[in-house]
């Protein structure tokens, strides 16, 4: 697969630095051109990806989330063989004492 | 010495930022196993190394900036080295998460009759995949379209158009460490609890981790920018960030997919 990616050029042309030596380039000021679209292109998509963002995480926190009740204590879950430096809690749990 | 020089490869000189960084690695072992086991200064001696490794990082990537920018041995035959050595340092990460991602599968395909036979095992409550889970994942990907974008304006000679880039970029990585710490503290299971915990906490920890180191390639990558040490045609450390934020981007669908979704319901 190595040996394919390097025949395709897909591999050199990245590391050569991007497609600015790409052979299909047009004029030098073509390339610079794209460069531009391609700004203003990628900076709407990001608007568009904070916005869908901004609008789903309204929706997702004001749900809330679940709360379970405590399972059986089963042996392989709250697994404790010593005690942590900082003392018997675990970083993120509920207290068990 | 420059001016004796025949060829475009960058002999480096001698460094003493190797052996600092072994030395700091060697008391954060040292120091990690002891300060886990409850030894006398096992906190100093961790708290000592993990300072000199960030001391040592620091110091060395100040000097290769400098080789770069003051002194220009960074020329076309060394950035090709440099980008090789950093697409096979990704091709190492891949394999890293690969590893998770086998023990993730291995114990959740064939859950063993010791957690009930099922997978989640039984007893343990795991995140809805449709909430912050999938929240997290297009802010994620938002934040590759931004450094995307970074990327264009930069080839573009766009200078200030890829500082906000990179400010947008960066910002959006902190959001979705926000909602992953969120996600962490009000998680029903930790990692202690059964081998559940074990693989959901390694993969999505060490995901977690590798977006904060993302996060911080590319905020000095928008310092570079700033200061004008990226040009149109010379910017390997932007382009070794981008692949590193593309690469943190799609190993994030990998943990969404298969062990918040497909193991979670």
């Amino acid at each position: 697969m190595a040996m394919a990616m390097v025949r395709s050029g897909l591999l050199r042309t990245a590391l050569r630095g991007g497609s600015k030596t790409s052979p299909k380039r047009g004029f030098a000021s073509s390339a610079h051109h794209d460069d531009a679209y391609e700004t203003a292109k990628w900076e709407k998509i990001t608007y568009l990806g904070i916005a869908s963002c901004t609008a789903l995480a309204v929706y997702v926190l004001s749900k809330g989330h679940a709360h379970h009740e405590e399972p059986p204590a089963y042996p392989y879950l709250h697994i404790r063989n010593k005690e942590f430096p900082w003392g018997p809690d675990g970083l993120f749990e509920v207290k068990h004492h | 010495m420059i001016e004796s020089q025949r060829h475009s490869y960058h002999l480096v000189d001698p460094s003493p930022w190797p052996i600092s960084g072994s030395l700091g690695a060697l008391a954060t072992t040292v120091g990690g196993v002891m300060y886990m086991h409850s030894f006398q200064g096992g906190a100093t001696l961790l708290s000592l190394g993990l300072i000199f490794i960030l001391y040592t990082m620091f110091v060395w990537w100040r000097d290769v900036l400098r080789e770069s920018t003051l002194e220009g041995h960074h020329t076309k035959v060394v950035q090709l080295g440099l980008r090789y050595g950093f697409i096979l340092f990704i091709v190492s990460e891949v394999m890293f998460f690969f590893a998770f991602f086998w023990a993730f599968f291995h114990s959740s395909l064939a859950p063993t009759v010791e957690i009930g036979g099922i997978w989640p095992p039984k007893g343990i409550w795991v995140l809805d995949p449709w909430e912050i889970p999938f929240l997290n994942t297009p802010i994620l990907l938002s934040s590759g379209a931004a450094v995307t974008w970074a990327h264009h304006a930069i080839l573009a000679g766009k200078e200030k158009r890829a500082v906000y880039a990179l400010v947008a970029t960066v910002l959006l990585a902190l959001v979705f460490t926000g909602f992953q710490g969120m996600e962490y503290y009000q998680a029903p299971s930790t990692i202690s609890d059964s081998i559940y915990g074990s693989t959901f906490f390694l993969a999505t920890g060490f995901h977690g981790f590798h977006v904060i180191i993302g996060t911080l390639f590319l905020i000095i990558c928008g310092i570079r920018q700033y200061l004008g040490h990226l040009t149109k045609e010379h910017h390997v450390g932007f382009e070794a960030a981008a692949w590193y934020w593309h690469f943190v981007d799609v190993v994030r669908l990998f943990p969404f997919v298969s062990i918040y979704w497909w193991g979670g319901i």
